[in-house]
């Protein structure tokens, strides 16, 4: 079945997402999605998938125009959205997963599990899939879960197959087994969109690919036409950007040093070394890492290989208490589910780490509390009206702030900010990085966490690109630019 | 958009309070009920003086009566806050007023005497042995829950399991006897009235209170039932303050249990504290406290067993008959959770 979608329009509110995008796919062939986050990739796939209706624009299937209004009749023309997350329940077994919500039923309306097993084996075997209908789900490993949900949407007659980044969780040996599978679907006229940022794998499995910038399709083509370096030319576009740090800060003692730190199957033989007054970047694509890596180094993330060394001292981490009372500070990314508590007001959220400190006689001393935070709120310049108030009344930069202002009071030596301007409009985003650079001035030794180029450029001394859990390379100066962090990051 | 809060009507503060403060629609409903029971014994302007110590009377019965239950519910207040709940409070009741039924009967009278101590009654030693019987319960509870990971229903299931059967196995054969200065505990007269167990109810009450609202410990406890993860990564040790919760609670029961024996002079190992946990989380429900933990007061707590205690009076006044009585409970309970739940959403 060959798709075609024509001009599509798609806005939320004030913000086009998608200005009058056209998309190919022929079939049995497997086109790559690309882009950066937030260029639109998944509103249009959604429009496809009947998740969300388009604004304008036409969608056709050999030639027909269509319209779909839900996922079901999406699915009912033949195309199967498979999400990152799997739709899989992993307490029933394989072939009940495979008829889920369509059971076959004997006439006593009983479920007819030897027909179900029989057609599930039937299509396992056409496929040439070896996989026991009736293991449970949860026996599986990724890979395998990835492969009964595509496996699911062609017992359903899906022609085209919409996969949104399948490799993410998956090891090397595991994605070698979805591409035999991709191959095999090839080979039976099903078309697949890909959608991924890993461009050896789109340079691996690719027959196409197209590339969204900014909700405009910007690049597309065959694969054997072009490399690694031009598609991600393509993806951050062409104007440089400038506004990098000053350089030349003066730079103090060793804070914190990694010693071949490994947690499997999260990140493995991590070296670094963070001095003081320096802001290190961390960076690569969802699911390289590195947010692993560092919970780890907080003690949130339990037992780990290798050797941590704070102020030259070898420590170990076990608990969050255990990092605290080493100095080291830790920004969590999703706020809302890690950085707030949201049944607290704005002082309590804003003194939580210190409060042992803020005692006297076993009471909370009250005065000194708001004092402390009345310190943080003026020098963070945190927009609130009392301080009494919810947490939550706050704007999503004033929020972080207020998340940043418990850590301070702690005065870390080292602290670690994961994705700290998520959520944040354009306006806190430079306060928050004026602060950030301010505490490193000030002789803290700073890791930022940011999938994000430009930020570790305007705030870092020189960046880490961690793909699949191993540091690739490191980038400063020259090399540190956008290319070169996509290029390391895609594993290019 | 905000209304002037000075051109507000004392009807217009009114509404706000029941529709945003969950205390305040709780203390409207107890203010409703005690006019209702009020009025129900018989209010006579005429003989008010003869009126008016029928009320009291009538009233240091309620409180006397709730005042154990009203103590363990303090504790599980602590345990909800956490996003918990303790299901062993009326078995742990019972196996710690063994421990104090035991302690009290195997010391002989003389024994502080030959060890030159003096004007110390033998039973501090039953009650030492119950505080720490109660701790250590509740350790257990805390450990599983907070160490193993259990969920806390689980636990404290299991744990309400065993405590009242090795009781009541162990304490077939003992015999009882409690020494009479021993029942002075609870007592005592206060001005021609047995007051003492409504005493200690308030005193716990204000001493929790202060826990909740003012110290480290307090707080990390509503931190961690409103978002356990962003306790942790605060530096929040949550497996010990999880933990110690389970311990006040057993802690709080165990005090119930002292004030029990002293009041009544005796246990029955087969029925003493049944039903205490579900009456304990009817009247941390009704407070206000969530059972999703994060919210929820100790004062609330206190006026919910209130609310309970009193429409008990009033239906036994009202002649209701005793099989419907539980019934009603259940009604209020529901009521005041629907009613907490329509503010949620206004």
């Amino acid at each position: 079945m060959n798709l075609s979608m024509k001009g599509i329009v798609k806005s939320f509110g004030a913000n086009d997402v998608l200005k009058a995008v056209d998309f190919h796919l022929n079939e049995g062939e497997i086109c790559a999605l690309l882009g950066e986050n937030g260029a639109g990739k998944s509103t249009l796939m959604n429009i496809l998938g009947g998740v969300l209706p388009a604004d304008r624009g036409t969608i056709e299937l050999d030639g027909t125009p269509v319209a779909f209004a839900n996922p079901a009749q999406s699915l009912g023309a033949g195309i199967a959205f498979i999400h990152q997350e799997l739709n899989l329940i992993n307490d029933l077994p394989v072939y009940e997963n495979m008829f889920i919500g369509r059971e076959i039923k004997k006439k006593s309306g009983f479920l007819d599990h030897a027909a179900m097993y029989q057609q599930t084996k039937a299509l396992f075997e056409q496929m040439e899939l070896d996989i026991d209908p009736g293991a449970m789900v949860s026996s599986l490993d990724a890979s395998f879960k990835q492969i009964v949900e595509i496996a699911r949407a062609l017992m359903m007659n899906a022609s085209i197959i919409i996969m949104d980044e399948p490799t993410t969780s998956l090891t090397d040996p595991e994605i070698e087994r979805v591409f035999d599978m991709l191959r095999t679907l090839k080979a039976q006229k099903v078309g697949v969109v890909f959608i991924s940022h890993k461009l050896r794998e789109v340079m691996e499995i690719c027959d196409r690919y197209t590339v969204l910038r900014d909700g405009v399709m910007v690049a597309d083509g065959y694969v054997k036409d072009t490399t690694i370096a031009d598609i991600a030319r393509d993806m951050v576009g062409h104007e440089v950007r400038t506004g990098g740090k000053a350089g030349g800060a003066k730079l103090g003692e060793e804070v914190l040093r990694l010693e071949g730190l490994t947690q499997e199957p999260h990140f493995r033989d991590v070296h670094l070394s963070v001095r003081a007054g320096e802001v290190v970047g961390v960076t690569g694509l969802l699911g390289d890492g590195r947010s692993e890596l560092f919970r780890t180094v907080f003690g949130a993330q339990g037992r780990y290989q290798g050797q941590i060394y704070m102020h030259g001292k070898p420590v170990m981490v076990a608990s969050t208490q255990q990092a605290l009372a080493l100095g080291i500070g830790y920004v969590p990314r999703n706020r809302k589910e890690n950085g707030i508590i949201k049944d607290m007001n704005i002082l309590e959220n804003g003194t939580i780490v210190t409060l042992p400190k803020l005692t006297r006689r076993g009471l909370i001393d009250r005065k000194r509390q708001h004092e402390q935070f009345d310190v943080q709120r003026r020098e963070l310049r945190i927009k609130m009206e009392r301080e009494t108030d919810g947490i939550t009344s706050l704007s999503g930069g004033n929020q972080q702030k207020v998340v940043l202002a418990k850590w301070l009071s702690a005065r870390p030596s080292l602290l670690i900010l994961d994705n700290p301007t998520q959520g944040v409009d354009v306006g806190a985003k430079e306060e928050i990085y004026e602060i950030i650079l301010r505490l490193a001035a000030q002789g803290v030794a700073v890791i930022v966490l940011c999938s994000e180029a430009q930020e570790i450029i305007r705030l870092c001394d020189r960046a880490l690109v961690m793909y699949h859990g191993s540091v690739r390379s490191e980038v400063s100066g020259e090399t540190m630019n956008e290319h070169e962090m996509m290029r390391l990051a895609t594993g290019g | 958009m905000k209304t002037n809060e000075k051109n507000q009507t004392l009807l217009q503060k009114a509404v706000v309070q029941w529709k945003t403060n969950p205390l305040f629609s709780t203390a409207c409903v107890l203010v409703l009920m005690i006019i209702l029971q009020t009025l129900a014994l018989g209010f006579d302007f005429e003989s008010f003086g003869a009126w008016f110590s029928h009320w009291t009377r009538n009233w240091i019965n309620i409180l006397r009566n709730n005042a154990s239950v009203g103590i363990v519910a303090l504790g599980m207040t602590f345990v909800i806050i956490s996003g918990g709940i303790d299901l062993a409070v009326g078995s742990t009741l019972v196996a710690v007023g063994a421990v104090l039924m035991v302690c009290i009967n195997s010391y002989p009278d003389g024994l502080f005497t030959s060890m030159g101590i003096t004007g110390l009654p033998v039973y501090v030693i039953g009650i030492a042995a119950c505080l720490l019987m109660g701790c250590a319960l509740g350790g257990v509870s805390g450990f599983l829950i907070a160490k193993q990971k259990l969920p806390a229903f689980i636990a404290t299931l299991g744990m309400m399991k065993i405590c009242r059967s090795v009781t009541q196995q162990v304490m077939q054969t003992q015999g009882v006897k409690v020494p009479s200065d021993f029942l002075a505990i609870a007592n005592t007269k206060i001005g021609g009235q047995v007051v003492l167990p409504i005493i200690y109810w308030l005193i716990l009450a204000v001493v929790l209170h202060i826990i909740s609202r003012r110290t480290t410990f307090g707080r990390h406890v509503y931190a961690i039932g409103s978002n356990e993860r962003t306790a942790r990564l605060s530096g929040v040790n949550v497996e010990k303050v999880t933990a110690l919760v389970y311990v006040l609670c057993g802690l709080m029961v165990s005090i119930a249990a002292i004030i029990q024996v002293a009041r009544i002079g005796s246990m029955d190992y087969a029925n003493a504290g049944s039903g205490y946990e579900m009456d304990a989380i009817a009247a941390v429900v009704v407070g206000g406290t969530s059972m999703s933990g994060g919210k929820g007061s100790i004062l609330g707590t206190v006026l919910g067993m209130l609310i309970i205690a009193v429409m008990n009076n009033l239906l036994n006044l009202m002649g209701v008959p005793p099989f419907l009585r539980e019934a009603f409970k259940g009604f209020i309970v529901i009521a005041a959770v629907l009613l907490q739940k329509k503010e949620k959403n206004a």
